[in-house]
């Protein structure tokens, strides 16, 4: 795997922390009527990775963007100077 | 056969999903009673498997209602037979409808502030420490004491630069949130989760504000999110 797949893949995973964080929690609720199969045990790990505060993923994806922003400002006419 | 809830709304036109399915790929439909209409699909089994699938099928079905109004999401996993529903919706409706006013016009952003590394150091702690006569030769009983003013001074510091953290968030944010849910948590390193209720058009203002603040911050980390279905300003108000 290439290092851009792997960041295309912690960027999709850092979409789905989001994503887990609203719908998982928040909302609206008819009493007793929210039934979940935990069926997918990688995706209730992240989730409670999202509830708990663990943040590598996401300290990884930021600074991963920061460097390549850092790299692209480089490239720029007139830029890294 | 038990109806998959999405969300609900006043504004909420079939025609906008004639052609969308959801969870499990059964086509979407609407449950309308009174002023209100419920999202909804079939849905066979008895629990819905907490899948990436189903999660991304939820949040997507959700992004399609919110792209033409602003409905009140349901949360992941509301299976609920018709009948139910309607009891529901007929018993709430009064509370449905000022939700909807609450929100309508509106979409909600999120932002979270992470410490970055090295940023839970209480800074100054030491410091004190040596004032309060800490030495190599200090006995047991000193160095616990010392050892839990350290913990005590320690989370103090951190409640206090946590707060600051959201404090500057929300000035950053000053006029152009309608409403927020703020949680600020000193201990770990999500130190703020924040979400915010903003009007429609001003979403790449918003992160554009969030951005700013990750700029001046060395010490930060933000990340904005959204736009999202009012999740955080879906039930009464706080």
């Amino acid at each position: 795997m290439t290092d851009a797949e792997l960041i295309l893949d912690e960027e999709e995973e850092l979409s789905l922390l989001e994503t887990l964080d609203h719908v998982l929690d928040r909302g609206l609720v008819i009493a007793g009527e929210v039934t979940i199969a935990v069926a997918d045990i990688d995706l209730i790990y992240v989730g409670l990775n999202v509830l708990l505060g663990s943040v590598e993923t996401v300290n990884k994806v930021l600074g991963e963007r920061e460097r390549r922003l850092e790299y692209l400002r480089g490239l720029a006419p007139g830029g890294g100077e | 056969m038990r109806l998959y809830a999405y969300c609900t709304g006043d504004e909420l036109a079939a025609e906008a999903f004639e052609e969308a399915t959801g969870v499990g790929g059964s086509p979407l439909m609407l449950v309308r009673r009174g002023a209100l209409a419920v999202l909804v699909s079939e849905f066979e089994g008895d629990a819905v498997p907490a899948t990436r699938e189903n999660v991304a099928e939820h949040n997507r079905v959700n992004a399609l209602a919110l792209a033409r109004s602003t409905p009140l999401p349901f949360r992941f996993g509301t299976l609920v037979e018709g009948a139910r529903l309607e009891a529901y919706v007929a018993k709430q409706e009064a509370s449905l409808v000022a939700a909807l006013e609450r929100v309508r016009g509106c979409v909600e952003m999120g932002a979270k502030v992470i410490w970055d590394a090295g940023g839970q150091a209480a800074a100054g702690v030491e410091d004190d420490e040596r004032e309060a006569g800490g030495s190599p030769s200090a006995g047991a009983g000193t160095a616990f004491l010392l050892a839990k003013r350290r913990e005590v001074l320690g989370e103090e510091a951190l409640r206090s630069r946590a707060e600051g953290v959201a404090a500057a968030l929300a000035s950053r944010l000053e006029g152009l949130s309608r409403e927020s849910s703020v949680q600020v948590n000193s201990k770990g390193s999500l130190v703020v989760r924040a979400a915010h209720l903003i009007e429609r058009g001003r979403e790449e203002e918003y992160r554009e504000r969030v951005r700013a603040l990750g700029r001046e911050r060395e010490d930060l980390r933000l990340m904005a999110s959204g736009p999202w279905p009012p999740y955080n300003f879906s039930g009464p108000r706080s």
